[in-house]
């Protein structure tokens, strides 16, 4: 170990012999620790809810979904998905064709997205929409259909009454409107009079986030003129949300850090300050500026890293103890779990440690900088 | 002097700016014989320790020349004046200025291991020299677990670990009872002959001074006497 580094441990490992920049030193490390522990934490939290929330979507969403790249309705969509379904196995592949209709019921009539898809043989409501028109299952209610038919008093809007089968929790970022889900072909006589298919719908829960890449694959030739959205595309402004969310919570969490950073940079210049005719001797032994500044940056970094450190194993390991004891339990009912979620990421634990160290060596480097510059006698003098 | 090992000319410094300014060295020559031990005396503030950490290139002449063993070192910048240093300048100060962190053994290995030696290599030669000064059984003690003279000693040891060509001592003996400061007096000159060392010593004892080879007496125009 270069004699600098060594020095800089045995100031470290000696500062207990020297109360006031013991304390100092102490409460450095220990609001470093602190921040890189709320941090692990806000984050473990944070990615708890949001692999919830993905965990969700992958329950309820298509994994991938294919129309026509003109906008249009699909041509030969029972040929493509034969082919999609050869060629991807275990993924599921269903006829979809949606559309907006008002539909009526005993508490009103409401605007609605009609969804119909060849996989479902009864008609659900989603729970908005059926607590907007006041209806359960075995319920009847009427939709219309923004096509028309020509009758002898002009034309019509298509109607069709539908029994409610089942009532069907919310996609998440489905919107503000209510949804009812139909059978294909009864959504098809509705929105359209003929078996026009829009768009062919792909599940595959053992791969979902890399289903619409394999989709591209399989359809070769034909992906010009087809449009293939991934899960992500599908709920684009959701997780960019929760991009957004998890940003601004690392900034703001990450402005503890900062603090607990400048805290350090007193630390260090209180040091090198006590310190002085230390410098003074090591300048005078020979010691070249730049590596007097390297034994304070490594003083700052040593004790940048033990916080570092000891955040990151405190917190991972809080967020874990709480995950698995379900610590936080949540209101039955109204969440998806029923405990605050913890999801511990190797990739974010690093990330914070990064900023932890990158931001210790920042705070380390001004006092560093300021004490290499000194001329020797200087700390002599002041002797 | 045909080859002097020290040479300093028209050498200037001041410290402070305007009407504060206090000019403490004024165009003042000098030059010291190799192997040559001289004594700087002269009254407190006369610029005594600011000629020792001129020659120790600690700090920089407002003006004028310095050259050590034939080396001019205006030029040299801060990297290349630390190797200077360290490879042939030893300090000996008048308090010890030992690290209080570091034991005996590793005070004295500190130059060495600054000037690149490994740990082992420095810890040995450093074990030689506390041996010589006669400390081989306090290598492990701190410096507050040793005398003043003690310290001192680990100090003078610490000045010699490179083999230096030039000790500079800033009033080694001021600090210390007079039975200490006649052993670390006569450790100094002792290992000056033996090593061949040019040695600048500043004191205000008269005494120890008139054991020099001679003394040079400053005076607040900074005129040079030789005694």
């Amino acid at each position: 170990m270069p004699v600098e580094f060594a020095l800089a441990a045995r100031y470290l490992l000696g500062l207990g012999r020297r109360t006031h920049v013991a304390t100092v030193t102490a409460i450095s490390l220990v609001g470093l620790t602190l921040g890189v522990l709320a941090l692990v934490v806000t984050l473990a939290l944070l990615e708890g809810f949001q692999s919830t929330i993905r965990g969700e979507l992958v329950r309820l969403s298509a994994h991938a979904r294919v129309s026509a790249a003109s906008g249009r309705l699909l041509g030969d969509p029972d040929g493509l998905a034969r082919r999609l379904q050869e060629s991807l196995g275990d993924a599921t592949v269903e006829e979809v064709v949606t559309g907006s209709c008002l539909v009526a019921g005993p508490g009103g009539t409401v605007p609605a997205r009609l969804v119909g898809r060849s996989d479902v043989e009864g008609v659900a409501a989603d729970r908005v929409l059926a607590a907007r028109l006041a209806v359960g299952p075995g319920d009847t209610v009427r939709v219309l259909s923004p096509r028309t038919r020509l009758t002898p008093l002009g034309p019509v809007p298509v109607r069709a009454g539908l029994e409610i089968g089942e009532v069907i929790p919310r996609e998440p970022g489905a919107g503000e409107g209510g949804v009812l889900v139909a059978p294909l072909a009864v959504v098809q006589r509705i929105l359209w009079g003929r078996p026009a298919v829009e768009a062919l719908e792909l599940r595959d829960p053992a791969d979902p986030w890399h289903l619409a890449a394999r989709v591209r694959e399989a359809l070769g030739d034909r992906r010009g003129s087809l449009r293939v959205e991934g899960i992500g595309d599908l709920h684009r402004p959701l997780f960019l949300a929760l991009a957004l969310e998890r940003a601004m919570l690392f900034l703001a969490v990450g402005l503890m850090l900062v603090v607990a950073a400048l805290n350090l940079l007193c630390n260090v210049a209180m040091v090198a300050a006590g310190k002085r005719r230390d410098l003074a001797v090591l300048s005078g032994l020979g010691m070249a500026p730049a590596r007097v500044r390297r034994l304070f940056l490594g003083l700052g970094v040593m004790i940048g890293a033990a916080a570092t450190a000891l955040g990151a194993g405190l917190g991972a390991g809080l967020a874990m103890v709480l995950d698995r004891t379900g610590a936080l339990p949540l209101p039955r009912g109204v969440f998806a779990v029923t405990a605050v979620p913890f999801r511990v990421q190797p990739v974010t634990v690093a990330v914070v440690m990064v900023f932890s160290l990158i931001l210790a060596t920042l705070a380390a480097w001004l006092p560093a900088r300021t004490v290499a510059r000194r001329e020797p006698a200087e700390g002599l003098r002041y002797e | 002097m045909s080859d002097p090992m020290v040479r300093l000319e028209g050498v200037c410094k001041g410290y402070g700016e305007g009407e504060r300014r206090v000019e403490v060295l004024r165009d003042l020559d000098m030059e010291i014989g190799r192997g040559e031990m001289v004594a700087v005396v002269g009254p407190s503030g006369v610029g005594k320790s600011t000629l020792l950490h001129l020659i120790g290139l600690l700090d920089r002449p407002d003006a004028g020349s310095i050259e050590l063993d034939g080396v001019p070192v205006a030029s040299l910048g801060p990297a290349e004046r630390a190797a200077l240093r360290n490879r042939l300048i030893g300090f000996v100060f008048q308090f010890h200025y030992l690290l209080d962190e570091l034991d005996a053994r590793d005070n004295v290995a500190l130059p060495l291991r600054i000037g690149g030696r490994s740990r082992r290599e420095a810890r040995e030669r450093a074990g030689a020299l506390l041996e010589r000064v006669g400390l081989s059984g306090r290598a492990h003690h701190y410096p507050d677990e040793l005398s003043g003279g003690e310290q001192q000693r680990v100090a003078v040891a610490r000045a010699l670990a490179m083999g230096p060509g030039i000790l500079l001592a800033d009033e080694p003996t001021g600090n210390l009872d007079r039975e200490s400061a006649e052993k670390v007096f006569s450790l100094i000159r002792e290992l000056h002959l033996k090593e061949g060392l040019t040695s600048v010593i500043v004191t205000h004892n008269e005494g120890l001074a008139s054991r020099c080879d001679r003394v040079v007496r400053l005076d607040p125009a900074s005129t040079v006497t030789h005694v």
